[in-house]
Parts: C-alpha cells; sequence; structure tokens
C-alpha cells in the first residue's frame, strides 16, 4: 500500500506536483497525463532523486522519505527508467545481478532467484550475452528483471513500453500484470498507451499540471469528462 | 602539459560507449594473456637486458602499477584524478618510514605503503563527491601540489632519528626484499607484484564492486535505484586506487632504495595521467604502454642521443591525437587491429 499525503515539488517556480493526496492499493496501478504533467517527478520523489516540498510518502507503512536512494532499493522499491538504464557493457545476467549484491543471501540462494527472474523475463537464453547485443525489447525486459528479481515491494515503471512493437507490448502487459503472483509486488505503470493501462492496472490516477485531477477504478476514471478532456487535449497535441 | 589538462577532463564524451561502437576483444580489462605476457617479460628482460636497460625496465614496471590505478578510476568511474605520483610518494614515505625504523620485512612495509596510500586516496573521494571533470582535475592537481611542497619540507626517511626519520649526514639505504636483492631478482618481483596489481582489479571488476561501478558509469541515478551506495562505492575505488599507487611507490622506493623529494612534483602527476589516456584505459595493455611511454621512451631517445626531454613533445601530440582520434588509446588501436586479424584468420 502506497500513501502520498500532501506531495509537493516545486521546480523554481513551476509546480511539478501539487498537493497530491492519494492511497493506491491495486496490485497494478496505472498513471497517466499528459506530457509535462508530474508522471515521472512523481516516481522520482517515491525513489529519492527529488526531495519534494512538502508532504510524505509510505510504502507498507514505512516512511520514505527518511531513506536515502540505496536504502530504498534495498528495503524492495525498484523502478525502471522513461530512459532504459542497462549497462552495454555488463552480461543480462550480472545487469540484474547487481540488485541482489547488497542484499545477505546464500550463494545458492541468489543463484535460484536469479534464474527465477531471468526465466519470468524471457532472457534466459541471452542471459550471457552482453547487453550492447540486445535489441529494444530485450534491454527493456532486463531492466524489468532488475525490478523483480529477490523480493520487491513496490515496482516503479516508466513508460516501458515506449519504442516496442504491438507484439512486444503484448509480452510486457503479461510480463507486468504478473508482477504481483510472481513477487507479491504493488506496480505503478506509467504509460501513454490507455490500452496498456486498460489491460493491466486495476485503479488508475491521473495527472494534469501536477495536479491529480481523478484517482479510482480505471474504467471509471478513464471514463471522467475531465480526464477526457485532458485526454483528448494530449491526444490532439501529439497527434 | 598544465594547459592540456581540460581536455582528458570530460570522460563521459570521450570514453561513453554512445560515441564509439566498442571493440568486441575488449570484454574483460584484464584476462589471462597480461599473465603470460608478464611471465614472458620477467624470464626474457633479465636475460636479454644490461643494467642500463634494466633499471629502465624495472621502472616501466613500477609505473605500469600507476597507470592501471589511474586507469581502473577512469574507465569505472569516469573520474580524472592528476594526483597519482603523489600517492605513489605517500607509499613510497610509508616504506622508508617502517623499513628504517622497524625493520619490518619488506612486504610488510609494501603493504603498509599501499594502504597508506589508500588512505590517502580515499581523502581526495570526498571532493569526487561533490564535483566532476574539470574541478575535480583541479581539486586533485592541488592536492598533488601540496604534497610537492610538504614533502620537500619533510623530505623522505633515510636512516634519521625522530618522527620524520630524516638524516642529515650519513644517510642510509634502504634494504631490498632478501629474495631480490639484484637487479635482476628485483625486475621478477617487480613484475609479480604487477601481476597481482592486475590480479586485485580483475578481481574487483568480476565482482560486486566492478557491477556496482559500471552502474554508477552509467548513471548514479540507476545506481542508487539498484540499491548501490554510490558513495560507499567511489571511496572503494579511490582507495583501491590508491593503494596500488601506494605499492608503486613503495617499489620505487625498493628499486632505488631512497627517494628523493624532487622526483614528486604535481607535473609528473598530469604527465602519467595523460599517458595512461594515450596507452589507453580500456585495456590492461594500456598501462604498460603508458608505463613504456613514461619510461622507455626518453631513454630510448637519449641513447639516440636526442634530449630525452624531446619525448614531451611527442607525448603532448600523441595526446592530442588520443583524444581527437583514438579516445581508447594506442591499446585500443591494437584491440582493434588484433580483432580484425582474428576475423580475417576465422574467414580465410
Ligand atoms: N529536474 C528538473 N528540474 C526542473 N524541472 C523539471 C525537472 N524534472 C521535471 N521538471 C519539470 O517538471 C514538470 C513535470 O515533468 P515530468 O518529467 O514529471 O513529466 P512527465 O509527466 O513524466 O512527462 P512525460 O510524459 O513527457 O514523461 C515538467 O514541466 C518538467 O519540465
Ligand atoms: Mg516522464
Amino acid at each position: 500500500m502506497i500513501e502520498i499525503d500532501r506531495l509537493s515539488v516545486v521546480f523554481g517556480g513551476i509546480h511539478a506536483l501539487n498537493r497530491v493526496t492519494v492511497t493506491l492499493m491495486a496490485p497494478v496501478s496505472g498513471i497517466i497525463g499528459p506530457n509535462g504533467a508530474g508522471k515521472t517527478t512523481f516516481l522520482n520523489v517515491l525513489s529519492g532523486f527529488v526531495r519534494p516540498a512538502e508532504g510524505s510518502v509510505r510504502m507498507d507503512g514505512l516512511e520514505l522519505l527518511a531513506l536515502p536512494p540505496h536504502a530504498r532499493a534495498r528495503a524492495g522499491l525498484r523502478r525502471s527508467f522513461q530512459r532504459e538504464q542497462v549497462v552495454d557493457e555488463m552480461s543480462v545476467e550480472d545487469n540484474v545481478r547487481v540488485v541482489l549484491d547488497p542484499i545477505r543471501l546464500s550463494r545458492a540462494e541468489r543463484a535460484r532467484l536469479l534464474d527465477r527472474a531471468l526465466d519470468y523475463c524471457g532472457l534466459t537464453a541471452v542471459r550471457r550475452e552482453r547487453a550492447e547485443r540486445l535489441n529494444a525489447c530485450e534491454r527493456r525486459m532486463t531492466e524489468l528483471a532488475r525490478t523483480i528479481v529477490g523480493s520487491p515491494q513496490l515496482v516503479l515503471l516508466d513508460e516501458p513500453g515506449a519504442g516496442l512493437s504491438q507484439g512486444e507490448v503484448e509480452r510486457l502487459r503479461q510480463v507486468i500484470a504478473g508482477i504481483h503472483a510472481f513477487a507479491g509486488a504493488q506496480t505503478l505503470l506509467i504509460d501513454h498507451d490507455v490500452e496498456l493501462i486498460q489491460a493491466v492496472c486495476q485503479d488508475t490516477m491521473v495527472l494534469d499540471f501536477g495536479m491529480l485531477i481523478a484517482a479510482g477504478p480505471t474504467a471509471d476514471v478513464l471514463r471522467d469528462a475531465r480526464v477526457r478532456a485532458v485526454y483528448l487535449g494530449m491526444e490532439e497535441g501529439t497527434a | 602539459m598544465a594547459g592540456q589538462i581540460h581536455l582528458p577532463t570530460a570522460p563521459s564524451a570521450l570514453s561513453a560507449s554512445a560515441v564509439l561502437p566498442v571493440a568486441a576483444a575488449e570484454r574483460a580489462p584484464v584476462n589471462l594473456s597480461a599473465f603470460l605476457v608478464l611471465g614472458v617479460l620477467a624470464i626474457a628482460v633479465p636475460l636479454a637486458a644490461n643494467t642500463l636497460w634494466l633499471k629502465v625496465a624495472t621502472g616501466v614496471m613500477i609505473y605500469s602499477l600507476t597507470a592501471m590505478s589511474i586507469a581502473v578510476l577512469y574507465r569505472r568511474l569516469g573520474l580524472v584524478s592528476l594526483t597519482h605520483v603523489a600517492l605513489m610518494g605517500c607509499g613510497g614515505w610509508v616504506v622508508l618510514r617502517l623499513a628504517h625504523g622497524f625493520d619490518t620485512p619488506f612486504e610488510v612495509n609494501l603493504l603498509c605503503g599501499g594502504l597508506g596510500a589508500g588512505l590517502a586516496g580515499t581523502a581526495l573521494a570526498w571532493p569526487a563527491l561533490r564535483m566532476r571533470g574539470l574541478y575535480l582535475a583541479l581539486v586533485t592537481l592541488m592536492a598533488a601540489g601540496a604534497y610537492a611542497i610538504l614533502i620537500n619540507v619533510t623530505q623522505f626517511p633515510n636512516g634519521g632519528d625522530g618522527w620524520l626519520g630524516v638524516a642529515v649526514r650519513a644517510v642510509a639505504f634502504m634494504p631490498r626484499p632478501w629474495i631480490a636483492l639484484s637487479d635482476q631478482a628485483y625486475f621478477v618481483y617487480c613484475c609479480g607484484i604487477v601481476a597481482l596489481g592486475y590480479a586485485l582489479i580483475g578481481w574487483h571488476e568480476a565482482t560486486r564492486a566492478g557491477r556496482g561501478w559500471a552502474m554508477i558509469r552509467r548513471s548514479e541515478a540507476a545506481a542508487m535505484s539498484v540499491g548501490v551506495n554510490v558513495t560507499l562505492y567511489k571511496v572503494w575505488g579511490f582507495a583501491l586506487s590508491g593503494f596500488l599507487a601506494g605499492i608503486a611507490g613503495g617499489l620505487l622506493a625498493g628499486d632505488l632504495q631512497f627517494l628523493d623529494a624532487r622526483s614528486f612534483p604535481a607535473a609528473e602527476s598530469v604527465m602519467i595521467f595523460a599517458l595512461t589516456i594515450v596507452g589507453g584505459a580500456w585495456h590492461w595493455y594500456g598501462a604498460l604502454i603508458a608505463a613504456a611511454l613514461y619510461r622507455l621512451a626518453p631513454a630510448i631517445l637519449n641513447n639516440a642521443g636526442v634530449d630525452g626531454n624531446a619525448a614531451y613533445i611527442f607525448f603532448g601530440l600523441a595526446l592530442i591525437q588520443a583524444l581527437a582520434t583514438a579516445p581508447k588509446g594506442i591499446a585500443g588501436q591494437i584491440a582493434g587491429l588484433l580483432d580484425r586479424l582474428a576475423r580475417r584468420g576465422s574467414q580465410g
């Protein structure tokens, strides 16, 4: 469960987030909104890269804002980035193994968790390849494997479907939908692909100019008049 | 050289793999061929070289440790340190102090020298946590300058009394390790330590530290998001780098059996950094090439009747060439060549 209370972020005069208060409990929650709405900023506050002007963030009762970013990761907060952050010079498995490094585990347990995550993301065949040889989809999957290996509590995904083909998004959809069953973790998913959000997110929150304009069951939210206005506006803008 | 230091201080622009396709040969920066080559050198050089060239070769070995210690910091964390000759001096000071003061075995002194310089290296991590690029390079350069002043005041221990151990008269020479008393044996000894240095770096890069550094290099945000404690890993990198430079300083003290405070100016740190880039920070043999340029090239010029300082002009040109056309240095070019040969061999 994620409890956000009066969260505000200010970047020199711009309110990137403006008093956002929301509680997220669904296994997979979506975050949507037009470009510059504050979606990435929201994740950045959760992972500790952006310090909010006010507010509090709790993950299963744990006050996150008190912890440095790496400690949040060790507490089970995982994320992927809008610009994927796979290391080219490392093998796929090392790219994932790095998450388990700071965690105290037996050698056998470490190997088992790694195998399981690679298998779940369909990377077993390429696990020893250097990441530079991967295609865009495999790179996204490598980053996803990083977020689910071990025992994550909360997985934050920032536009994981960007730049993928229709078929690849379908694979991605299955992987994301299964995270809760696979690792018991709650997921927050940012994406501009409303079909993907509809397919995997039980709940969705909508941001616009840093304000929370709707939150609740995905179907209801997408029917909301304000949300439709914002989204139609965005689609005109981007099309 | 000082006018050029702004060139190598943009490591991300120079060496990011996005700029150049990574050569396929460059899989692990340290590999078995390093030990093979060192083994061959350890046998061949003492047989072939006279006293003069043996001295030069020993210098090459010692400075290749320094170059590899600079390279690991640059390669893994993208950090420019212009202070490694000063760190060698720290290691050398500790080794001389212990040898003259306590008669402890050379290996113990060497280890302590490494640890002492490693500690000094971690002090440099402090500014490195706050700044990067040119600013960090300048801070490390100032640290090297401060060291040069300090050591000129204190001098290196030479068997005297007191805490500093400096004697004005009756200067004593530090004994070499008993298994490596002759110049030949000492060269082989240095080869062995260089091999250990490669092993230490290789081990770091292949394990947890290497993965953490690689993440930091990708981006600090990405590193933090997978639980890497960026501060700790940077300090760790500096400690390892300082340790190796300190070992090099200790070996230098053992080679000469004393150290002269005047031979540790800040400019030498800049020079050895520049040569590390020219030699190539991304392949294990880059360090050997850098050290050969630093010690061997001037000796060859001198031998040919040319002023050895002419090498510095050549180094300046080589640095510009490296920065403009070969960000992975001479070693990178050799690796590319070997790669092409191997491909041709497998085709034909
Ligand atoms: N580090 C920063 N410094 C200053 N302004 C920032 C910073 N990060 C984000 N912003 C601004 O905050 C606002 C929200 O940006 P954010 O990246 O969170 O949007 P987003 O919803 O993720 O958009 P997109 O869909 O394009 O990814 C934008 O106006 C952006 O320019
Ligand atoms: Mg974004």
